[in-house]
């Protein structure tokens, strides 16, 4: 059994529903990703579980036990803002401390528990300071810890390097995994940003319009994606009809047969390919297609063409030192084993 | 060019600096003179007499008191209204012009309202002695009680404005974080808002203290003569008894009781937020 588990959740007011018979699990000691743009219910969700707010019906399910209605101060669980939300009026030492406050510890384990966890996220010497005296990185390692020390059951980060610069962005990401592999502990971690969560997470759910639409780890939605939302998602830009014949051959709609590597039962598909996976070739190669270059776009490492065929706009990279002008007769070629079925 | 700039720039201060100068700074000064230099030569023999004068010890006090428990009345009153308008309230425009409306009315119209309400026949009586609460009609006015209900009604929007200010800045977050961490509904107020609220409490209560220390029309009309104040009474030595000696030496206690009390809140604020 799983340890989070949210089945047939609706949350929102009136006329502005977020999540729909939604449905997710969580299993113990992993890290989850929630990737989606901005209104796709990801904060919503995870507010949900940290129970800011209660949903309009389903049921949240903690390591067993219904934790629909349980209050917040009651669960246990971390929460990493976006904002941070450190206390303004009490040093790190109080910050991080407070929650073993709350939790009635007395005063030398918790002045023990507080430095070590200061020592873990490196700001031992800075228990003194206040917030605002800190650097946007170090104040929100001062959220880390100051989630963390409490031990939490589950730990929940609501874009939590999204304010910070690009390079410590991605030097974080690398401490937040390192930490979560140290410690073990279970996680949910909500973002917008691609990279960051494929390199951070053990699955990434990918939500569209209050559902997910796809949960797997990073390398199968990267490779196997289920739908064209995913697949735009991850990098698929050339979408062609495909029809599966008696005989188990694909045939585009053009009426020409095309290699897939992969099968699937049932007739009618979406094939869609990658521009790196298109090469443009002479004629006579495996699944050529002709097409005419209409527009060359130079993009430093490579040049993209967007070339028209008879089943369609096909975006292409190329890295080949050919000039192609506008309205040249190409012959691209789909790799086989590149192409993948949608429905 | 720079630096010539700068000097225009000063320029658009000097109408307000002198203004400041001559109708405040001059005259303060001219009224610490002449409570120092009764008789032409440096004396606190004004003050000595001042404080040794039971009359003046009384009024002293009753100012002080009357001063203090409006200011906290108007704290108990003002907070939980504040945090519900800023918080909670969806139709915040409309509770802050609610809030605010009776700071549209004078001084004085509001004084005669509440002679009306807690005369022997006002409403006030007349609900009590219906209750049985009262035998027979009580005066309710001249006393303490009727000039500090006046007091917390006039000065109360300044402390609901004071507190919404500050507590507009407080982020939802951090109590959302309090709870996350463990803390009751109760104990997140206690710990996070009431004391990132503090400046506002602190400069709610200056105001509200200082416009009851200052006041005249309300403790005039609700006190009566019994029940003196200090500002009261600087009108009695000024226009009655027309000792202009006196008069300032009052008027400069009340200066410094009024800045002595205002950095006591100060400190008071900062034991309870050091960032405040």
């Amino acid at each position: 059994m799983a340890l989070l588990e949210l089945s047939n959740i609706t949350a929102g007011y009136d006329q502005n529903i977020i999540l729909k018979d939604f449905s997710l699990n969580v299993e113990k000691g992993e890290f989850v990703s929630l990737l989606g743009s901005s209104g796709c219910g990801k904060t919503t969700t995870l507010r949900l579980i940290a129970g800011f707010s209660e949903p309009v019906s389903g049921k949240i399910v903690f390591d067993g036990k219904d934790y629909t209605h349980v209050p917040l101060h009651k669960r246990n669980f971390g929460f990493v803002f976006q904002s941070y939300a450190l206390f303004p009026h009490m040093t790190v030492f109080d910050n991080v401390a407070f929650g073993l406050k709350m939790r009635r510890m007395d005063k030398e384990t918790m002045r023990r528990e507080v430095m070590h966890m200061l020592e873990v996220v490196d700001l031992k010497g800075f228990e003194n300071r206040y917030p605002r005296e800190m650097s946007g990185g170090q104040r929100q390692r001062v959220a880390l810890a100051r989630a963390l020390v409490i031990k939490p059951d589950l730990l929940l980060f609501d874009e939590p390097l999204s304010n910070l610069d690009a390079k410590l962005r991605v030097k974080m990401r690398v401490e937040i995994r390192r930490l979560q592999q140290e410690l073990g502990f279970t996680a949910i971690y909500v973002t917008h940003d691609q990279e960051e969560c494929f390199a951070i997470s053990d699955k990434v759910a990918i939500m569209n319009k209050g559902v997910i639409e796809q949960m797997d780890t990073p390398s199968e939605i990267f490779n196997n994606p289920k739908t064209e939302f995913i697949a735009r998602f991850v990098g698929f830009e050339n979408f062609f009809d495909l029809t599966r014949a008696a005989d188990g051959r694909y045939v585009t709609a053009g009426g020409q047969t095309i290699t897939v590597a992969a099968d699937r039962t049932g007739t009618h598909f979406k094939g869609c390919i990658r521009p790196e996976d298109v090469a443009i070739v002479s004629e006579g190669a495996q699944n050529a297609i002709p097409g005419r270059v209409m527009v060359s776009t130079f993009l430093g490492k490579h040049t993209q063409l967007n070339v028209m065929t008879d089943i369609g706009e096909f975006v292409v990279s190329t890295d080949q030192n050919q000039v192609f002008p506008i309205g040249s007769a190409v012959t691209l070629s789909l790799m086989a084993n590149k192409i993948i079925l949608i429905d | 060019m720079s630096r010539k700039k700068n000097y225009m720039g000063m320029l658009l201060v000097v109408p307000g600096v002198l203004f400041v100068v001559f109708f405040m700074l001059v005259p303060l000064f001219s009224l610490c003179f002449a409570s120092f230099f009764p008789e032409q030569s440096f004396s606190l023999s004004s003050y000595f007499s001042l404080f040794q004068n039971i009359y003046f010890q009384q009024v002293f006090l009753r100012s002080l008191r009357l001063s203090l428990l409006s200011t906290a009345v108007c704290a108990v009153l003002g907070f939980p209204t504040a945090y519900y308008i800023s918080k909670h309230s969806k139709h915040k425009g409309m509770m802050m012009a609610f809030a605010v409306f009776p700071m549209f009315t004078s001084p004085v119209i509001r004084s005669f309202s509440w002679m009306v309400i807690l005369g022997k026949r006002g409403i006030v009586n007349n609900a009590l002695v219906a209750v049985g609460l009262f035998a027979k009609p009580q005066s309710l006015l001249y006393n303490e009680f009727s000039m500090t209900v006046g007091f917390v009604q006039l000065f109360l929007p300044q402390m609901i404005l004071s507190l919404i200010g500050v507590m507009d800045n407080i982020q939802d977050d951090l109590t959302l974080a309090a709870g996350n961490l463990g803390a009751t509904k109760l104990g997140a107020f206690f710990h996070i808002v009431f004391p990132l609220s503090i400046s506002g409490l602190v400069t709610g209560s200056v105001l509200v203290f200082t416009g009851c220390m200052t006041a005249y029309t309300t403790p005039q009309l609700l006190g009566g003569t019994d029940t003196r104040v200090l500002s009261t009474m600087v009108y009695q030595y000024a226009m009655s008894l027309r000792d202009w000696t006196q008069a300032s030496v009052v008027a400069i206690v009340m200066i410094v009781v009024t800045m002595v009390v205002s950095s006591v809140f100060n400190s008071l604020s900062r034991k309870i937020n050091p960032m405040a």
